[in-house]
């Protein structure tokens, strides 16, 4: 079969955040392996040519799903398809579940992990925004400690996070809402590719609401809505008022408009999900 | 008399045979090219020019020889073979000379001890280009100002005219007529297996073996062979298991000239496996045609006349040995008809050079695009007419007295179901019920399109891009232990041939078809063929297998006649063994047959030879055979998104006699899931410099499981005057699918005036046709309002 090559790269495999971390900070030019699913492509097209792979798969800390009192922390390296199949995932965060069956196929589900796909950070990409939707919080490690990020501020651009050089993201915490029921909806030419458009649309038991919406510009986008319509006219003007200040990334029009589609669908979802 | 006909019906021909080809490709144990590794093999990697159009300044690759683990580094200075095309007057050096002409021409070719250190030393050649405007459009490269893509030759490549007598006045005195333009983007066959070609010096007979992925073991010999002026019996050539070819593997390529003429230099195995981007790159590429149509027609909707300036892209060189783009055009216009009875045709043909890869085969070649153009008429013929468009199809369907029927551009059409596949295909998908469900979902904004594709596919025919050998030949050899080994010039490539070919020797031996063996793709134990392409191999080779077992049958016979001391014609050869007719216990197995026929041969009747091994050649007696049928397609566009899923499919084939159902189903399913892929997905998209911009699947959009509806088919039965009654049938899914869907998502879509024009169909444009008709219909409305005031 006809392959791809990458260049020639040092590898190691930590057991250990610690040493994961140590060395990223020895290691000239590394990057951290998780899932491999966007970082090997891109190195086997030599788009991406790192000296250094840090293969984190063997820091069993990173791969656990956790429920707290207030919240839910997602380990780095929770695999897409265990978000969309965990219970407690779908009880507490049954939005998050769904787009994350969305992403690739089964395949890529069972190896990309969480924590590569946010760090990643491609615009075009479910969980992402998913975080940003659910306010989730970023836990990054780096030789000198722990620091908190919240998700809005993660993603800072395309392709771009709040990461500093040396330091990797351990865990997600995402706060458990009684009161907001979410929507999700997104447009892909086929199952499995990369959203052309998305969105994730929150209704709060106080009428407000917000719309997330990801692949229109370089990062998601979350708009806080004062009040989330309930009368359908009122409520597209709105998506279109929003969607008409979106930088979009290029095809305006199209991407206006079915940010616009989807916003509806989302907000359709969450309607059914109320009714169920 | 009954009793006899049910002892000689064929026992596997025509039944659902399990493939042998399956186990192992289903396991994983079947030997691509890939798999194969000698000890001591050099892998190639390609620096590919990355402008469309330049002259090359300077080729700096001396760092490269200098790279850990390389062995040798070959520009054009050192290697002066070039592809030639005498009837167009340009020839293609296998690295390119002085200028490239598109994006992924080969330039320098990299030897070494692993592909990844060939690859680290492509990354440190320095080419050096100085850009040329580059020729991307067509009807650009029509104009006679414009750059020529070879100086020495006009951009023009082909030009063929032709036209029915009194097509002008009969044209001319319609009462109706219209126009429409159809495009057709480029698009590439994309086999799961990349291409390749691995070369190995043989030190034991001092002949070149050349392992490579291709469709025609001999005519790749004799392409090879000319290429680097050695003879044929200096070559073997070998073709492992194949991973999909679809045309593209029926072509020659540069890449197989520098691999075996490295190998012959170096005295070692030189290995080269495209990658994807190299596949999407340097493949040959499809389609890339405009037709501009005129028809003229009556009220009833009775096409009377049909015009059509046909324009397709050669790409940079005209590719060996087939010019895709004079495929794709001069059969279409000769085909464009299809199975309508339209008196008057006349078509010009115009090939354009570009700066874009060359055009070569692709599954149907020629017909998406005339099964494009012959149904889109018939839509808008229908449309204008305010009629449904299987009453139109109804008015210009050839019928059954209509046979042979000579079209007007001179084809002579054997019987075929043209008008019965249609009616069987409506049944199957309800065509009445749906009508009726569309105008109640449309009424609750659902937009659910049906599209009728009914096609004639030409197959089995003298020449084809598996080349101009107009017959088959088949080797069968009855082991002594009564077991068959069969050897045939076919290059299958999933098609299951050692299934079907062995199902016909079977039924001719009366011997179990685990039994027989197939042996092929490889030019030192085939006896010389054709390949395959065209749909010839059920035809063509299958007329051969069935020759070949009769001439061994027969000797089979006599030889049983003799031993069992009864008239040959009352000896019945059946499940492995020779009896004679009504008396069961005067028998001989096969192995007794055999045994006698090899080492008792003192037992042999008067003048009969030992041995029972023969070869034969099958020419079918009609330069073509045409099988038939029609495929309906259910679309739903989402009118938000313009997003389009196809929902449900329905096909009726008549391919002639069965050989194996299920394969012709796969072969169906295949045809239908690429055909999908040609009008809603797959484009190869060059940007205004001449740069491939979908060099990734991601980029390049395959139709996945989740795009392709489950599909029904009946068969229909029309055999042909071939051997065994069987027609081709490896294009017409392929030919037929995407005018059906296409022809589908324009029914969806008329309510908002939209008649679908160029494929693929992608959801921008529908949205931008929506967007388009609400604005006409604002327009309209404001128009009106001021011829009120």
């Amino acid at each position: 079969m006809g392959r791809l090559k990458p260049n020639s790269f040092a590898y190691y495999r930590p057991n250990s955040v610690a040493s994961a971390l140590q060395c990223l900070a020895t290691q000239p030019d590394a990057k951290i392996l998780a899932g491999g699913q966007s970082l090997v492509p891109a190195m086997n097209f030599r788009l991406s040519r790192p000296a250094c792979l840090i293969d984190i798969n063997g820091i069993e800390a990173l791969a656990h799903v956790e429920v707290c009192a207030d919240k839910v922390v997602l380990g780095a390296l929770v695999h897409h398809q265990q978000i969309h199949e965990h219970p407690s995932i779908r009880q507490h965060f049954p939005v998050l579940a769904e787009a994350a069956g969305e992403i690739g196929h089964l395949a890529i589900r069972n190896r990309g992990t969480l924590g590569g796909s946010l760090v990643h950070a491609d615009p075009a990409s479910e969980l992402p925004a998913a975080m940003v939707a659910l306010r989730a919080v970023m836990e990054v490690a780096g030789v000198d400690g722990t620091r908190r990020i919240p998700a809005a501020e993660f993603f800072v651009g395309w392709m771009t996070t709040a990461l500093d050089t040396g330091e990797m993201l351990v865990s997600v915490h995402v706060p458990l809402s009684s009161s907001s029921v979410y929507g999700f909806a997104e447009f892909a030419r086929r199952p499995g590719d990369f959203a052309y458009v998305g969105a994730f649309v929150e209704r709060a038991a106080n009428e407000s609401g917000a719309v997330t919406w990801f692949g229109v510009s370089d990062k998601p986008e979350y708009r806080p809505m004062s009040a989330l319509p309930r009368d359908a006219a009122a409520r597209q003007a709105e998506w279109q008022q929003l969607a008409a200040k979106l930088e979009v990334l290029d095809e305006p029009r199209m991407r206006r408009k079915l940010a616009v589609v989807l916003a509806e669908r989302a907000y359709q979802k969450v309607e059914e999900a109320k009714i169920g | 008399m009954t009793v006899r006909f049910e002892q000689s019906k064929p026992q596997f021909t025509g039944a659902r045979v399990e493939r042998a080809e399956d186990a192992r490709l289903l396991t994983g144990r079947a030997r691509y090219l890939d798999d194969l590794d000698f000890p001591g093999t050099l892998e190639v990697a390609f620096v590919r020019s990355t402008h469309a159009a330049a002259k090359l300044v300077s080729v700096h690759a001396e760092a490269a020889s200098r790279m850990p683990g390389v062995r040798m580094v070959w520009t054009a200075a050192d290697i002066h073979v070039t592809l030639d095309s005498p009837e167009f007057g340009v020839n293609q050096p296998v690295l390119a000379k002085d200028e490239v002409r598109y994006v992924g021409e080969p330039v320098v070719a990299i030897f070494a001890d692993s592909r990844y250190a060939a690859e680290d030393a492509a990354d440190t050649v320095e080419v050096t280009y100085a850009d040329l405007p580059p020729v991307l459009h067509i009807r650009e490269a029509l104009q006679a100002e414009t750059r020529r893509v070879h100086a020495e030759r006009p951009n023009v490549m082909y030009h063929q005219e032709y036209q029915t007598d009194g097509f002008e006045e009969a044209f001319g005195n319609a009462l109706h007529h219209l126009s429409a333009t159809f495009t057709l983007h480029r698009q590439t066959a994309v086999p799961m297996e990349t291409r390749g070609c691995m070369a190995a010096p043989d030190g034991a007979t001092n002949r070149l073996h050349v392992y490579v992925s291709h469709q025609s073991p001999h005519g790749f010999r004799a392409d090879l062979c000319k290429f680097l002026g050695v003879p044929e019996h200096a070559v073997r050539v070998i073709v492992p298991e194949v991973g999909g070819a679809f045309g593209i593997k029926a072509m020659f390529y540069p890449e197989y000239v520098v691999v075996a003429l490295a190998a012959l230099r170096l005295r070692r195995p030189v290995k080269w496996i495209a990658d994807r981007s190299e596949c999407l790159l340097a493949d040959c590429h499809a389609r890339d045609g405009i037709h501009d149509v005129d028809v003229a027609f009556d009220g009833d909707g009775r096409i009377l006349a049909l015009r059509d300036h046909l324009m397709g892209d050669s790409g940079a060189y005209p590719a060996v040995p087939f010019c895709g783009s004079i495929g794709e055009t001069s059969l279409a216009a000769r085909m464009l008809t299809g199975p309508y009875k339209i008196p008057h045709l006349s078509f010009t043909i115009d090939c354009t050079y570009s700066n874009k890869a060359p055009l070569g085969a692709y599954r149907g070649v020629w017909g998406p695009p005339a099964s494009f153009v012959q149904e889109g008429v018939v839509d808008r013929v229908a449309r204008a007419l305010h009629k449904d468009p299987v009453a139109v199809r109804r008015i210009n369907l050839l019928q059954p007295e209509d046979f042979p029927y000579r079209t007007a551009s001179g084809f002579v059409y054997d019987p075929g179901s043209y008008a019965e596949s249609l009616e069987t295909a409506l049944e199957l998908v309800d065509y009445d019920g749906f009508r009726k469900r569309q105008r109640e979902d449309r009424s609750r904004g659902v937009y659910r399109g049906i599209g009728i594709s009914v096609f004639v596919e030409p197959t089995a025919m003298a020449a084809s891009e598996a080349g101009d050998i107009p017959y088959e030949a088949a080797t069968v050899r009855m082991e002594p232990t009564g077991t068959v080994t069969a050897a045939l010039g076919l290059g299958p490539s999933g098609q299951g041939h050692e299934t079907t070919m062995a199902q016909l020797i079977a039924d001719e031996l009366g011997v179990d078809v685990r039994d027989v063996v197939v042996l092929h793709g490889d030019t030192d134990s085939a006896p010389y063929g054709g390949g395959t392409g065209g749909s010839r191999s059920g035809t063509i080779g299958g007329g051969a297998a069935l020759t070949a077992g009769r001439k061994l049958r027969d000797k089979l016979l006599a030889l049983a006649a003799h031993l069992l001391e009864a008239d040959v014609a009352d000896i019945e050869l059946k499940d492995g063994a020779a009896h004679v007719a009504g008396v069961p216990a005067q028998r001989l197995t096969v192995q007794q047959l055999a045994t006698a026929a090899y080492t008792d041969v003192n037992r042999l009747p008067e003048g009969m030879k030992p041995g029972l091994e023969v070869m034969a050649r099958y020419q079918p007696t009609r330069p073509i055979t045409f099988s038939n049928g029609t495929h309906i397609a259910v679309v739903d566009v989402d009118v938000a998104t313009g997003q389009i899923q196809t929902v449900d499919y329905v096909v009726a084939n008549d391919c002639g006699v069965l050989i194996n159902p299920t394969i012709v189903e796969g072969q169906i399913h295949g045809g239908v899931a690429q055909g999908i892929g040609e009008a809603l997905l797959e484009e190869l998209k060059y940007d205004t410099e001449g740069q491939l911009t979908t060099v990734s699947l991601s980029d390049y959009l395959l139709p996945t499981t989740h795009d392709i509806p489950n599909i029904r088919i009946r068969h229909l039965v029309t055999p042909s005057e071939s051997k065994g009654g069987f027609k081709g049938m490896g294009e017409g899914s392929l030919i037929a699918a995407p005018a059906a869907v296409v022809a589908a998502v324009s029914d969806a879509l008329e309510p908002f005036g939209v008649m679908v024009s160029s494929m693929p169909v992608t959801p921008d444009q529908v949205l931008e046709w929506i967007d388009a008709d609400q604005e006409k219909k604002v327009d309209s409305v404001d128009s009106k309002v001021y011829f009120e005031n």
